[in-house]
C-alpha cells in the first residue's frame, strides 16, 4: 500500500515537471557590487519573454581572478555552470583547456545575428583562432574621476591631460591644504593599469607569446607610476576603501575604470562629479586596454533544451534591452551596436559622465592574457612589484624591473 | 615433542584468533587514518615534486625545483620572515599573559568566573568575523582606533613623538602600512589566543598540591616570587610544554586574519604573508599545486618538529606526577 502511494506521488510530481517544461540553467558572474543591479533590472523582462527558462544564480565571483579559478576548480569537480561571465583577459586559458565551448554552431543557426547588433569588431574581443567563444557583455576603459568641488578648493580649474599635469595638480592641491588629492588604481584586477600605461605608449605587455616586461616602455611605465605615487604622496588605500572614500567626497582625483561609475554615482556624496579622458604620458594615450567581461558557454549538459536555453540567456544579456541595462546601471558600455545606437541613442547625451569612455573607444586594445598556466600567478607577481613602489619599498626602478622580469620568467612555459 | 606440540596448538590458535579480532576491530580506525590522513600527506609529498596545475590533463616531474625556489626567491623569504615574526611574537606573549591571567583569576575565587568568561570570549568568537570587526576599527579615517588617537591632538600628549606626527600628518594606515601590518596581526593573535592558554593554565593550577606551598614556606620560601619560582612554575612544567606546543602550532596556522584583511597579496609588501596564506594563495587561488604542496610539506615538517620536541621534553624531565 505504502509503495503504491509513493509510486503515485513520484508519478504525479514527474508529470507536474513535464507539464511546466521548465528548463533550469545555472549562471555565475563577478563583482556583485557592480552587476547585482544590472541583473536585477534584466530579470523581469527576461522572465516575461522566456517564462520556461529559469536562471539559477550561483554565488558571485569576487573578481575576475576568482572567476577563472572557480571555473577551473569546477571543471575538475565536474559541476560547471551553464553560462559564466569571465574577464576579457581570462578567456584564453579556459579555451586552451577546453572548458569554454565554441559558439559557432549557435551563431550559424541564427538568421539575423548581425542585425541583433553583433558585429566583427566587438566580437573580436572573444574570438580566438577565428572561432567565437564568447559574447562580450560589458566593456570598460580607464578614465579619470574628478571631484570638482575639491579641485576648485585646491585651485585647479582645468582637467589634466597628461600625468605631468596630474602631478602638478597634486602639488597645487597639497599646497592649498587638500590632504588626499589622488587615488591611482594600480591595484585594479589583471594589472590593467600597467597595461594601460604600456598601451598608452602603443606597447603590448604580451607580444608574440613573450612577456615584454623587460622593454624600455615597461621601465617608463614603472617610473611614471613611481613619480605619481611619490610626488602626489598617494595613500596606499585598498581599492574598495578608495572607491568609498571618493564617493564620500574625500579624494580629489581618482583614476579607475569607467565601470564603477554607476556604483560611485549611487553612493555619491554632495559634490560635483565629472569624468575626463585618461591622461597620457606625453599627450593623449595611443591606446588603452579594454576591460570588462564576456559571457561564455561552459555547459556540460547533453540536453539540447538546456543548451538552447543557455544560448537564449547568453544572447539576451548581450543584445537589445538586456545589453542596454549594462549602460544604464553601470559605467560599462554594452559592446552591442544596436543597443548603443538605437536604444541608448540619447542616453549618453543625458549622462555625459558615461560618454567619456565612449569617446575613448577608438583607443580600444586587447586586455592581454599572460601565456601558459600561470597567468594568475604572473598577475600577482606584477601586483606585488607595483605595491612595493606604492609603499616605498622599491626605489630603484631598474632593479625592480630586473626582479620582476626574473620572477615572471620562472612562471612562463619553458621558463 | 609431539605431546608438547599438541598441547600448544589450541593455545596458539587462540592467540591467532585474538590477534585477528584485534586487527579486525582496529581496521576501521586504521583504514580511516590511512585514507584521510596519511594518503593525502603522501599525495602532497609526491605532488611537491611536480608542476601540476589544476585543470591540466597531465604534469611533469620537476625534481626539487619547487623546494629550491622556496629557499631562493624573495617572496618566500618574506613568507618565512612573516611566519617566524608572528610565531616568535605571539607564542611567548600569549603564553605569558595566559599564565599571568590564570594566576590572577585563580587567586580570586568566585569573581574569577566573570574574568574567565571575559578572557575566554575572543577564543570562542570566530576569528574571521572578529577580523572584519577589527578591519572596521582600524580604518584609516573613520575607524575607531584612529578616531580615539586623534582625541589626543591638542592636548599635552602631542609632546610624544607618535602623537605629534600623527596629529600633523595623519595617524598610521595600520593595515596598509608595511611597518605596522604584521604587528597588528600579532596583536590580534595575542588578543584572541591568550584566553585559551589561560584556561589550560587554570586546569594546571588546580592540580598543584597545596601541601607543596606549605612545605616550601616551612623551608623558608616566604615571598610570592619564591613560591612561584620554586613550586608553581616547576609544577606547571607539563602544562607549559603543552601550552607552548599548542600555541606554536596555532601560530603557524594563522590564516583567517590575513585572508580577511588582505585577500590579495598577504599584506602590504607581503609583510604578513604567512605560510598558511601562501599555501592558500599558491595552491587554491593560483592553482599552482606543485609549489603549494611544497610549502605544505615544509609546514608539516615544522609542525612535526615541534611535536617531537614536545614529546622529548615530556618524556625527559618536566613530569612531576
Amino acid at each position: 500500500m505504502k509503495l503504491t502511494t509513493t509510486a503515485m506521488v513520484l508519478v504525479l510530481s514527474a508529470s507536474a515537471v513535464f507539464a511546466e517544461e521548465k528548463v533550469t540553467i545555472e549562471f555565475a558572474y563577478p563583482y556583485s557590487h557592480l552587476f547585482d543591479v544590472t541583473y536585477e533590472a534584466m530579470m523581469p523582462a527576461f522572465k516575461e519573454a522566456h517564462p520556461n527558462i529559469e536562471v539559477k544564480f550561483r554565488a558571485t565571483y569576487e573578481s575576475y581572478e576568482d572567476a577563472t579559478n572557480t571555473i577551473l576548480r569546477e571543471a575538475v569537480a565536474g559541476n560547471l555552470p551553464d553560462v559564466t561571465m569571465q574577464g576579457l583577459n581570462r578567456q584564453a586559458p579556459l579555451i586552451d583547456k577546453g572548458i569554454a565551448q565554441s559558439l559557432e554552431p549557435f551563431i550559424a543557426s541564427e538568421a539575423d545575428f548581425e542585425k541583433d547588433g553583433y558585429h566583427e569588431a566587438m566580437l573580436s574581443l572573444s574570438t580566438f583562432d577565428n572561432t567565437v567563444y564568447g559574447l562580450p557583455f560589458s566593456i570598460s576603459l580607464p578614465v579619470g574621476y574628478y571631484n570638482i568641488d575639491i579641485l576648485r578648493a585646491g585651485g585647479i580649474e582645468e582637467l589634466p591631460t597628461t600625468w605631468d599635469e596630474v602631478i602638478a595638480a597634486c602639488k597645487t592641491m597639497k599646497a592649498n591644504g587638500i590632504d588626499n588629492p589622488i587615488f591611482w588604481g594600480w591595484n585594479i584586477t589583471g594589472n590593467w593599469f600597467v597595461q594601460a600605461l604600456l598601451w598608452s605608449q602603443d606597447s603590448a605587455i604580451v607580444d608574440g607569446g613573450r612577456v615584454t616586461l623587460d622593454s624600455p616602455e615597461a621601465l617608463v611605465a614603472l617610473e611614471q607610476m613611481q613619480e605619481i605615487f611619490t610626488e602626489c604622496e598617494m595613500q596606499n588605500l585598498e581599492w574598495k576603501a578608495a572607491l568609498s572614500s571618493f564617493s564620500a567626497g574625500d579624494i580629489g582625483m581618482m583614476f579607475w575604470s569607467t565601470s564603477a561609475l554607476g556604483a560611485v554615482e549611487r553612493s555619491q556624496g554632495d559634490f560635483e562629479l565629472v569624468t575626463g579622458p585618461f591622461p597620457g604620458l606625453d599627450g593623449a594615450p595611443m591606446g588603452l586596454p579594454a576591460g570588462g567581461n564576456a559571457a561564455m558557454l561552459t555547459s556540460t549538459s547533453d540536453d539540447p533544451k538546456v543548451r538552447d536555453a543557455a544560448w537564449t540567456w547568453l544572447k539576451y544579456i548581450t543584445s537589445g534591452d538586456g545589453a542596454a541595462e549594462v549602460a544604464k546601471t553601470t559605467g560599462y558600455m554594452p559592446p552591442n551596436k544596436a543597443a548603443n545606437e538605437i536604444i541608448l541613442a540619447d542616453f549618453y547625451e543625458q549622462n555625459p559622465n558615461k560618454q567619456t569612455a565612449v569617446d575613448q573607444l577608438p583607443l580600444l586594445r586587447d586586455w592581454l592574457a599572460y601565456p601558459g598556466d600561470n597567468g594568475l600567478a604572473i598577475t600577482q607577481v606584477i601586483y606585488d612589484s607595483i605595491e612595493r613602489i606604492v609603499t616605498g619599498d622599491a626605489t630603484d626602478m631598474n632593479a625592480l624591473q630586473q626582479e620582476m622580469v626574473e620572477e615572471v620568467a620562472d612562471l612562463l612555459p619553458n621558463g | 615433542m609431539a605431546v608438547l606440540d599438541a598441547d600448544l596448538q589450541p593455545l596458539r590458535k587462540e592467540e591467532n584468533r585474538q590477534a585477528r579480532t584485534a586487527w579486525g576491530l582496529a581496521a576501521p580506525a586504521l583504514a580511516l587514518m590511512i585514507l584521510i590522513l596519511l594518503v593525502p600527506v603522501c599525495v602532497a609529498i609526491v605532488l611537491s615534486f611536480s608542476n601540476y596545475a589544476l585543470g591540466n590533463p597531465g604534469f611533469d616531474w620537476v625534481g626539487v625545483q619547487n623546494y629550491e625556489r622556496l629557499f631562493t626567491r624573495s617572496t618566500y623569504e618574506k613568507m618565512f620572515i612573516a611566519t617566524f615574526t608572528y610565531v616568535v611574537t605571539v607564542v611567548p606573549i600569549s603564553v605569558g599573559l595566559g599564565l599571568g591571567a590564570a594566576m590572577l583569576v585563580h587567586s580570586l575565587g568566585r569573581i574569577g568566573d566573570i574574568y574567565k568568561t571575559i578572557y575566554f570570549l575572543p577564543v570562542m568568537a570566530t576569528l574571521l568575523a572578529m577580523a572584519i570587526a577589527w578591519e572596521f576599527m582600524l580604518h584609516p579615517t573613520i575607524g575607531m582606533v584612529n578616531r580615539t588617537l586623534a582625541m589626543a591632538c591638542g592636548t599635552w600628549m602631542e609632546a610624544i613623538a607618535f602623537f605629534g606626527n600623527g596629529c600633523a600628518d595623519g595617524f598610521p594606515l595600520w593595515l596598509r602600512d608595511r611597518d605596522y601590518a604584521i604587528w597588528v596581526v600579532c596583536f590580534i593573535g595575542i588578543w584572541q589566543g591568550f584566553g585559551f592558554n589561560m584556561v589550560l593554565y587554570l586546569a594546571g593550577l588546580t592540580s598543584v598540591h597545596r601541601e607543596l606551598y606549605h612545605a616550601a614556606e616551612m623551608d623558608g620560601a616566604r615571598s610570592a616570587w619564591e613560591r612561584f619560582r620554586l613550586v608553581t612554575w616547576p609544577a606547571l612544567g607539563p602544562t607549559t610544554v603543552f601550552v607552548v606546543t599548542i600555541s606554536c602550532i596555532r601560530a603557524f596556522q594563522v590564516f583567517d586574519t590575513i585572508e580577511a584583511f588582505w585577500p590579495q597579496g598577504g599584506g602590504p609588501n607581503k609583510s604578513a604573508y604567512v605560510m598558511m596564506f601562501a599555501i592558500f594563495e599558491k595552491g587554491v587561488q593560483q592553482n599552482l599545486i606543485g609549489i603549494g604542496s611544497a610549502i605544505t610539506v615544509l609546514f608539516l615538517v615544522f609542525v612535526m618538529f615541534l611535536t617531537l620536541i614536545q614529546r622529548w621534553l615530556v618524556e625527559r624531565k618536566v613530569h612531576y606526577g
